[in-house]
């Protein structure tokens, strides 16, 4: 008897050791960690391919950069995969994890509870429809269903075209749901970041889709480093990102997952 | 940590309008789930094994898998080979009444076995009908003891339809959700809806108090 409740104990600890291993934490020490200073960052790795979970690693172009950014300025780091909610609590509390990087618009709204760093990705919303639809810039989209991921730019864009109270405009968890809902039938375009878009017509070309740009009503947004208000880290940290953006190393990572040249000008000049 | 009422009163009417929406589709759902669950739970009590076959299926299956998962197959499975398009109204009902109908099932079966044998043959040997046995002597008796799990069900039906967020139902949660995107707050729209589901639930629970004493 004595035995066999160890024996369930033990297992039962393997079991929680193995989830664990397996949640994803990138322990990714900076080489040249000089100061010996150390970081935590949280991200929401469900935002292919600028930060997703390959099995049990978190992968991305922000994975890449902020790899870049931490050996520029000496710093210790390691990236978890929290999901989105704990990522903003634990940033804006800043005790556990100090900073976010995840793909996060930099917006006046949310810079009243957080603060950013300087711009490192510049983007822009494109809208999705079927081959043959009638619509052809944002503003044909007021009284079209318009299927959004929640709580992105593309969700903020449409709520001030179509009314934040609009239940034409759907908010679902993830730009997947979305998507599979424009293919269902029960929206007429999905709006979602460049990349995003791009690689989905790219990966699905039986769909019939078409993108379309509309520089006028989407104009560019900038993503940014999240940390809580009053961060010292921003200051610490600002100066690495310069660089790294200056010296070549992000044109490098930009061209490795979009295998373009980035406008390095343009973002260094957006702030 | 501060915390932004001016942002909830910002978003009161919306979540006032997910409000009505989830009673709505509570109230419809555990409708047509405790009539599809009677159904099924008479099918489950079937003599013969080969007709209670589909119906243990039925209350397995949804019993069984998760809401969550159910709710993405009648949305992009169920509604469009039925109606062309998805449906989000329909989902919502469609999902939730299928889901309660299999634990409705399960409490109406439970509720029936729970009287005593003898009551039906006394029933029986008066001169009544099997009909009439069920009708006057055993659900009376049963339909007592049923209330409190079926108004536990009810209760967490209302809970469950917050999962409908998933396919942008417009209810409480799908609000929470959208507030959170606008300021990248989680427990202004988060805190917000807990206290909107215990309003709804506490409300409930004293309802079915008091149809607890009435019957």
């Amino acid at each position: 008897m004595g035995i066999g409740k160890k024996w369930a104990m033990s297992a039962l600890t393997a079991c929680f050791m193995l989830t664990m291993a397996g949640c994803g934490s990138n322990n990714d020490a900076g080489g040249n960690a000089a100061s010996g200073e150390s970081i935590k960052i949280a991200t929401d790795a469900s935002y292919a391919p600028m930060e997703y979970m390959d099995t049990d690693t978190v992968k991305g172009f922000d994975i890449d950069f902020i790899k870049a950014v931490m050996e520029e300025a000496g710093v210790k780091y390691t990236i978890t995969n929290t999901g989105w909610d704990t990522m903003l609590t634990s940033v804006q509390q800043g005790t556990e994890y100090q900073a976010g990087v995840s793909s996060v618009s930099i917006t006046d709204e949310r810079k009243e509870t957080y603060d950013y760093s300087i711009p490192y990705f510049e983007s822009t919303n494109m809208i999705m429809v079927k081959e043959g639809s009638d619509i052809k810039s944002a503003l044909d989209l007021k009284d079209k269903v318009v299927a959004v991921q929640g709580a992105t730019t593309a969700d903020t864009l449409m709520s001030d075209i179509m009314g934040v109270d609009n239940t034409n405009l759907k908010r679902f968890d993830s730009n997947a749901v979305a998507l599979m809902e424009l293919n269902a039938g029960g929206a007429d375009a999905v709006v979602a970041d460049i990349a995003i878009v791009n690689e989905y017509i790219k990966n699905n070309p039986k769909e019939k889709l078409v993108g379309i740009l509309d520089k006028e009503n989407f104009g560019s947004e900038y993503y940014g480093v999240l940390y809580p208000k009053g961060s010292e880290w921003k200051a610490k940290l600002d100066p690495a990102i310069k660089t790294v953006i200056e010296n070549g190393k992000y044109a490098e990572i930009y061209k490795e997952w979009f295998g373009e040249e980035p406008d390095t000008a343009g973002l260094l000049s957006a702030e | 940590m501060d915390f932004r009422f001016d942002l909830i009163v910002h978003y009161l009417p919306v979540f006032l309008r997910g409000t009505l929406f989830t009673i709505g589709v509570s109230i419809v759902s555990i409708l047509i789930g405790s009539v599809l669950g009677l159904g099924i739970g008479f099918g489950k009590m079937a003599p013969k094994a080969i007709y209670r076959w589909p119906f243990h299926l039925y209350i397995n299956f949804f019993r069984g898998t998760p809401l969550y998962v159910q709710i993405l197959i009648v949305h992009f499975g169920l509604i469009p080979a039925f109606y062309g398009t998805t449906n989000v109204l329909m989902t919502s009902f469609i999902a939730l009444s299928l889901n309660s109908a299999a634990y409705s099932a399960e409490i109406f079966r439970a509720g029936i076995q729970s009287i005593d044998p003898g009551q039906r043959e006394a029933a029986l040997s008066l001169g009544m009908s099997k009909w009439q046995a069920m009708r006057f002597i055993i659900l009376p008796q049963a339909i007592k003891r049923m209330v409190p799990a079926f108004g536990n069900e009810f209760i967490v039906l209302v809970k469950d339809s917050s999962l409908l967020a998933l396919v942008a139902a417009p209810e409480i949660m799908f609000w929470s959700n959208t507030m959170k995107g606008q300021y990248l707050r989680i427990w202004e729209p988060y805190l917000t809806a807990a206290l909107i589901y215990f309003v709804l639930t506490y409300s409930l629970s004293k309802l079915l108090n008091y149809i607890e004493r009435k019957v």
